[in-house]
């Protein structure tokens, strides 16, 4: 479902990849292979994002695809009606008191689907996103807060190279400069000894 | 003509099996749950749906109370959806028995009243009396209010029975009323929009889990917080 997230994000951001995204999983099932070979529980073979595609919610779209070379695009539909008046005029499917009712629950379904569908979805998908983007700032604060930690760091390393440059090395440098100034004194002691 | 309206309210049985069991049980496959943190598209419905409906509910209850809130929750959630798979055509609505509604309502009042008596037994004995009655009215006031305690449990049950029960009635029959008029092609439409109508109306039965839910929640709130 992460992917399906990515996804919208990607389609308003580069609308060129959405057409890509459908293409994908119509690819993936059609490679899915069964009974091949051993049954291996890991690694997990991947499952397709989105189910195969339906007309009219109940005829997968393969029915279609199958039928079209041999009878085109009305050949689906002509065998539906046949296949209904059949049922209707054997009464195999009796007209009754609940074919009305069924028919004003199918209406009234199909009508509600048809308008709130897309905003439903639209809201499901925005809580998803409030849920991630959520996680995504704890996420975010605690990489800067790390960085912030790290740059304190930095800074305190460099006040204390700047004391150790202040105090050591200063002193060092004084010593040494008052070892030479020794080293000259005896110098010239030494070179006013042997005089005497 | 001579149609047996009873038909749709039989205890189904296939084989001499019950198979009133699986249509009790079916509700649940209706309800996933996942272990992702993301999920698809109905669990989030579904959760945000369960997440209002418990806001709603169970926030007016003190801590005691809010012990109840998984089973007002699967109450709600299983009378709404056995009560809207019951409209489909052909389908047997297990609350439409009264038995049914029977076992479930007298347990759950049981259970606040038991609870009450047990925690604060003052407080719920009295209710039997409210307040400024005047003297010689109180006897009688007891009688009146012990029984309308105990016509509590049924009152539920019958409630529920009645409204789906007399729904699936009332559209079965104008179904078959259109049927009738499709001949005569009289009025024939204006009666499939009434039908439209009422089966709007009938999926306020959702309502009615909502006035069941919500009698109990009365009830429950009254035996412990009060």
């Amino acid at each position: 479902m992460l992917s399906r997230v990515v996804l919208s994000t990607t389609s308003t951001v580069a609308p060129s990849l959405k057409n890509a995204a459908f293409l994908s999983p119509g690819v993936l099932q059609a490679t899915r292979t069964f009974h091949t070979g051993q049954p291996h529980l890991a690694p997990v073979p991947p499952l397709p994002e989105y189910g195969g595609k339906v007309r009219y919610g109940l005829i997968p779209e393969e029915f279609f695809q199958f039928l079209y070379p041999k009878t085109g695009v009305t050949g689906p539909y002509v065998l539906g009606t046949g296949l209904i008046l059949y049922a209707l005029s054997k009464e195999i499917y009796v007209i009754s008191a609940e074919t009305f009712t069924a028919m004003s629950l199918i209406g009234i379904m199909v009508y509600g689907i048809k308008k709130y569908g897309p905003s439903v979805a639209e809201f499901a998908d925005k809580l998803n996103e409030q849920k991630l983007a959520q996680l995504e700032e704890v996420k975010q604060a605690s990489i800067q807060q790390i960085q912030n930690a790290i740059d304190m760091e930095k800074s305190q390393q460099a006040l204390t190279q700047k004391r150790h440059y202040l105090f050591v090395v200063q002193r060092e440098k004084e010593t040494v400069a008052k070892c030479i100034a020794d080293l000259k004194l005896l110098a010239k002691k030494a070179q006013a000894q042997p005089v005497m | 003509m001579n149609e047996n309206l009873f038909t749709p309210f039989m205890v189904p049985t296939f084989l001499g099996l019950p198979a009133v069991v699986p249509i009790i049980l079916f509700p649940t496959l209706l309800f996933p749950t996942s272990k992702h943190l993301i999920t698809n598209r109905l669990i989030i419905i579904q959760r945000n749906l369960v997440q209002l409906i418990m806001k709603q509910m169970m926030t007016i209850h003190s801590t005691k109370g809010q012990t109840w809130s998984l089973m007002l929750m699967s109450l709600i959630i299983f009378i709404a959806a056995t009560n809207l798979l019951g409209l489909l055509p052909h389908s047997f609505t297990p609350t439409t028995q009264l038995s049914m509604n029977l076992a479930m309502a007298i347990p759950l009042w049981a259970g606040t009243v038991i609870t009450g008596l047990r925690f604060k037994t003052k407080n719920s004995l009295a209710h039997f009396l409210p307040q400024g009655t005047p003297t010689p009215l109180i006897p009688m006031l007891v009688v009146i209010e012990t029984i309308s305690l105990f016509i509590q449990p049924v009152a539920l049950a019958v409630r529920l029975t009645a409204n789906i029960t007399a729904g699936h009635l009332l559209m079965h029959l104008i179904g078959s009323a259109t049927l009738a008029l499709l001949t005569a092609s009289f009025l024939a439409t204006s009666l499939t929009l009434v039908l439209l109508v009422l089966l709007t109306i009938l999926e306020m039965a959702v309502a009615l889990i909502q006035a069941y839910v919500f009698t109990l929640l009365v009830s429950l709130y009254l035996h412990d917080n009060t």
